[in-house]
């Protein structure tokens, strides 16, 4: 280690201790700081994968809850027969249908979409300098409904066949359902590299402590025959288990929320971006910052229940 | 107060280190234990300290069977024994006070009764201006008094010595014995674990010989013994 960093690292490891006093020299045992090290990192990461939940179950939730009473109403720009409609011929329909379903009372919102929406739309994908002219595009008409009823969907569907046939009605099922599908299995996924993480910091605190126990054997034995009860010790080695836990989360949390911001950042600065909007609410961000509480109470359990078992098999 | 009756102790699948080995000590009661290295002191000691326990036999303590308490209850047990080793175990991160004060904060005694017991007894060793050191800057004879000091701090009823005398010269050991004397006439039952034969013979308390695991009891000629029963 520098020189100059020994009484820093010996300052941070002594305040390890809520008194000044440990019966059992926890603080001065090897590998204290790696274990710091070790849960802010494990903290880090489960931040990371816990905030990947969060965002995906809010884009979901946003997809799902954004296209759930809309659906679009498309005019094919390629007829059955193969032939083109030009757009004249799609502006009737379009106005054909307009008048046919505006009196629908189920119907909120009926919306033709304009050239330069469409443009707006297609543009992700193809760029800001197509020549519209140049592709065959169909008609679109936005329409929100009140309710989404089954009844109700056919029977605007049989309107539209009654125009033309191939007009189709786009619910948004299929691929809503595939997206949502994706964000689920994403979610699920981040949850399992959470859960990975905390027994992983579980199985690490749990070795730590043993370490320690294996270390001071011959203390711990000599305050169990001055009368120190299991609970006496259990509760130094859970004291100090707590504290270089909260300490490791601590930096991990303030590291990950550095990272996050960053990133939250460098995604508000994106224009015209695909990627749904990184946002994270409040309670979000309250159970983010719970953290570094709910792995302490991970390592005290932790901590607790390894040196119970492993004091019952000492005199 | 102490029974053990045909208390035998094996280590593991080895022969006994003590075999069918039967006494009782009374209250206020002092006594030596001795015998020839190997005889199986430490072991009986630690059956005394309640480190272990026996693989056949009773031992009863302050009236219970050691045999049947649970682990709360033993710890309970041990908190009124005190116990000076022979390599002292001063725990080495603790201050002289911190350590003469670890069986009453261990006992959950309040802070202000820890300090004020600890910086009596500290004086009344002669170690009131060691009180911050820690024990590797004391000397021996130093470092035995922290030891005895924490194993009386609590006041046990027992108090248990190995060698304690066994790193002193003559004139400390007798010095020390005399504290024991002082303890004992308080009425702390001792054992004295030694191979001191002219400290046996100074203070002439009984004894209780140790020889391949088997005890024998002697009485001294300038003390009558009453408080050993044996099938001796």
């Amino acid at each position: 280690m520098i020189p100059k960093l020994a009484p820093i690292k010996s300052k941070i490891l002594k305040s390890a201790t809520f008194k000044s006093r440990y019966d059992l020299p926890l603080h001065q045992s090897a590998g204290t700081s790696f274990l710091m090290l070790l849960v802010g990192l494990m903290t880090f990461l489960a931040l990371m994968a816990i905030t990947a939940t969060f965002i995906l179950g809010g884009v979901a939730q946003h997809w799902s809850a954004g296209l759930e009473n809309k659906m679009t109403v498309e005019i094919p720009a390629l007829k059955s027969d193969e032939t083109l409609r030009n757009k004249s011929e799609i502006n009737d329909l379009e106005e054909e249908i307009k008048a046919s379903l505006q009196d629908n009372p189920n119907i909120e919102l009926l919306e033709i979409l304009q050239e330069d929406e469409i443009t707006k739309l297609i543009s992700p994908w193809l760029g800001d300098d197509v020549a519209l002219d140049e592709i065959p595009l169909p008609g679109l008409i936005s329409v929100h409904l009140h309710i989404r009823d089954d009844v109700k969907l056919r029977q605007i569907q049989n309107t539209l066949k009654n125009i033309a046939p191939d007009i189709r009605l786009d619910t948004h099922e299929n691929w809503l359902g595939d997206i949502l599908r994706l964000a689920g299995t994403l979610q699920i996924s981040s949850l399992l590299v959470t859960l990975i993480i905390l027994a992983t910091t579980v199985t690490a605190i749990a070795g730590a402590v043993r370490s320690r126990m294996a270390e001071h054997r011959a203390d711990i034995e000599l305050l169990h025959l001055m009368g120190a009860s299991d609970l006496y010790i259990t509760k130094q080695l859970q004291r100090h288990a707590i504290i270089l836990t909260l300490k490791g989360c601590l930096a991990g949390v303030a590291f990950g929320m550095f990272i996050l911001l960053g990133l939250a950042l460098l995604n508000n600065q994106s224009e015209n971006s695909m990627l749904p909007e990184l946002s994270l609410s409040m309670i979000e961000i309250f159970a983010l910052l719970m953290l570094p509480a709910a792995l302490g109470a991970i390592a005290s359990q932790t901590a607790r229940m390894t040196v119970l078992r492993v004091l019952r098999g000492m005199p | 107060m102490i029974k053990f009756e045909h208390v035998g102790l094996r280590y593991g699948i080895g022969p006994e280190v003590l075999a069918d080995v039967s006494f009782t000590l009374e209250p206020g009661s002092f006594h030596f234990l001795s015998g020839p290295s190997g005889a199986g002191k430490t072991s009986l000691l630690s059956l005394l300290y309640l480190g272990r326990k026996p693989t056949r036999g009773l031992v009863g303590m302050f009236g219970q069977n050691i045999n049947a308490l649970n682990r709360e209850q033993l710890c309970a047990l041990r908190q009124k024994i005190g116990v000076v080793f022979q390599e002292f175990r001063l725990l080495e991160h603790l201050s002289t006070f911190d350590n003469v004060a670890l069986p009453m904060r261990i006992a959950g005694h309040a802070e202000a009764e820890v300090k004020s017991n600890v910086d009596e007894l500290l004086e009344w060793v002669g170690l009131g201006d060691y009180k911050e050191a820690l024990p590797m800057t004391l000397s021996g004879g130093q470092q035995q008094r922290v030891a005895i000091a924490r194993a009386v701090i609590a006041r046990p009823k027992l108090l248990l010595a190995d060698e304690p005398t066994g790193n002193l010269d003559d004139n400390i050991g007798f010095r020390l014995m005399h504290l024991f004397e002082q303890l004992n006439r308080m009425g702390t039952t001792i054992v004295i674990a030694t191979h001191s034969q002219s400290i046996m013979d100074k203070f002439g308390h009984p004894r209780l010989m140790l020889d391949g695991g088997h005890l024998h009891v002697q009485d001294s000629d300038n003390w009558v013994q009453k408080n050993i029963e044996g099938v001796y």
